[in-house]
């Protein structure tokens, strides 16, 4: 026990040490920069922007906006941004969570005056033109749509998180083909989000001092500020549906929601229940492991938000029927995770801990967890957001995990309507 | 790139430069474009642009709604009034106001776009750091 508890202090020191210089958060031409450079052979800047979908004034303007980057700015054409990072032999991409932005340049070292102007310029000086609205930025929102569609899971969550938030959190990351989405709107909508005290630049395998310069003289003084976007605070409504879908495996989601800062106890609750074995073709060691019909899968999913969490797991398999039996373990399970205790609870907080730091080894983890919380200007550390496991203790988590089950259910079906399982089936 | 017709070459950029000339040839401009005939027909000068090309027709798909619209209107009123042998009515003549070069601001930005690409793809690159 003792050799244990040395070897956690030993690996948290660990971490602090590494990543100490990315828990500074300076303010450079008005933004908050973070940069850490632990000698990666590459370099990736990602510009942070709090302009999600949830923000959005209309539904699919945010994910307009996201495909409207590397799109033709002042300086160059979007044929002119993509040959040119070619030729630097540069990745440019752009993704949407449902509260933030991200626009990320990964590039060999050296080439960092170029790529971070690329990036300062979509924020700065894209032209938003109607034509490339309908030739390029529209059909490709339309193939992602689609993809995203021809997908149960994703749709479950889509479903499950209008359901649970309603609006706010609640609207897709998808545009819809209904909704009529102008270049006007789009441009209304970057002017609103990209400024000052709304973006955040996160850069790794570089150090602040060049990030800093570089955006000075890119971002420079003419880079107005912007309020944060206005946003009612969540509210957990919750709800059942049902989606008819006639390709890939009949999914359920249950799910509960919570509101407020996320939680680590949650965390706990999602490794706790999570099947996924630690040693391949095996059996893992969660309750819902062993009852698992063959060809029906579980996992766990936690969504965390500013102000709200949507915790629950994703059941999935090739007929109803072993989704059924696999959702009533999962729900059994669930049940009785608040009265977690001991040795069991250790291993699902190591198990967590594990997860949490493990994601911060790739730049998508870590921009994930510590993009907002440089965004809103507290201090990001690996190591604080690690060792917050440590503090959980019995009492707090089947606190956490019997509120949590007080709930309404967020309950979403997406297959087979007629024969997937109603909520009050499975247990709930 | 033609010789010939709206999309060549044209002396305009440098007449409009000179003040005096081009106070002395904007009467006459106007004259000619009035006895073309084209307005009495109720066309604009842009429907007149050979659209037979491929940047020409992506240009095309760029208008807005309205303007694709309208323009379709023309042609139809136009090619009404060339059966019947005759002038649309006179109130219904494009007035000199009226007659903007709505197509090709984007017949050019196509154009430039395709010379960029061309610079792209032909393009020699040398590493100065």
């Amino acid at each position: 026990m003792l050799a244990a508890r040395a070897s956690a202090a030993r690996s948290a020191s660990r971490i602090a040490r590494s990543a100490r210089r990315f828990a500074t958060v300076v303010d450079s031409a008005g933004v908050k920069v973070a940069a850490a450079d632990n000698g990666e052979p590459t370099t990736a800047v990602t510009f942070l922007v709090k302009a999600g979908s949830r923000y959005e004034p209309k539904p699919g303007v945010a994910h307009a906006l996201k495909n409207y980057a590397f799109k033709s700015t002042d300086k160059r054409s979007a044929l002119g941004t993509v040959r040119e990072a070619e030729l630097y032999g540069g990745v440019l991409s752009s993704s949407l969570s449902r509260e933030h932005l991200a626009v990320t340049a990964e590039f060999l070292r050296g080439d960092e005056a170029f790529f971070v102007d690329v990036l300062s310029s979509f924020l700065t000086s894209t032209k938003f033109t109607r034509y490339e609205l309908n030739e390029l930025v529209g059909p490709t929102c339309e193939a992602e749509s689609t993809a995203a569609a021809s997908d149960p899971a994703t749709r479950a969550l889509e479903a499950a998180h209008a359901l649970a938030f309603r609006s706010g959190l609640g609207n897709s990351i998808f545009a819809a083909s209904g909704h009529h989405v102008s270049s006007e709107d789009v441009k209304a909508y970057a002017q609103s989000v990209f400024g000052q005290g709304n973006v955040a630049v996160v850069g790794t395998g570089i150090d602040a001092t060049t990030l800093e310069k570089l955006l000075e003289k890119s971002l420079g003084s003419s880079f107005a500020s912007a309020s944060a976007p206005a946003s009612a605070a969540s509210t957990y409504f919750g709800g059942e549906t049902r989606v008819d879908s006639h390709d890939g495996p009949q999914t359920v989601f249950i799910g509960f929601g919570t509101t407020g800062a996320p939680s680590t106890e949650l965390a706990v609750l999602a490794a706790h229940l999570d099947p996924t074995p630690s040693v391949k073709w095996s059996q893992g060691t969660s309750p819902i492991a062993a009852k698992l019909p063959v060809g029906a899968s579980v996992r766990s999913v936690l969504l965390s938000y500013s102000d709200a969490s949507l915790f629950g797991l994703l059941v999935q398999g090739e007929t109803s029927a072993d989704v059924k039996v696999a959702g009533q373990a999962a729900v059994q399970a669930l049940k009785a995770a608040g009265s977690l205790s001991g040795d069991d609870l250790k291993k699902a907080i190591a198990k967590a801990k594990f997860t949490a730091a493990s994601s911060f080894d790739v730049r998508e983890g870590l921009l994930a967890a510590l993009g907002p919380k440089i965004l809103s200007g507290t201090s990001a550390s690996v190591a604080e957001a690690v060792s917050s496991f440590e503090k959980v203790d019995a009492s707090a988590y089947s606190k956490a995990a019997a509120s949590l089950l007080k709930t309404k259910p967020t309950y979403v079906a997406v297959g087979d309507v007629a024969s997937l399982p109603y909520v009050d089936e499975l247990g709930l | 790139m033609t010789i010939f017709g709206p999309l060549g070459l044209s002396l305009a950029p440098a007449i409009r430069k000179n003040r005096s000339v081009y106070a002395w040839v904007k009467p006459v401009a106007d004259w000619y474009a009035n006895v073309s005939g084209y307005r009495k027909v109720g066309l604009k000068y842009d429907d007149l642009l050979v659209e037979e090309r491929p940047d020409v027709q992506r240009a095309l798909g760029r208008l807005t709604e309205r303007e694709a619209y309208d323009r379709q209107f023309r042609f139809r009123r136009a090619s009404q009034a060339s059966v019947l042998h005759d002038d649309i009515p006179k109130e219904e003549w494009i007035k000199p106001e009226e007659d903007v070069r709505y197509l090709k601001p984007h017949v050019q930005s196509v154009v430039a776009e395709d010379q960029e690409r061309w610079k792209w793809d032909n393009i020699e690159v040398k590493r100065t750091r």
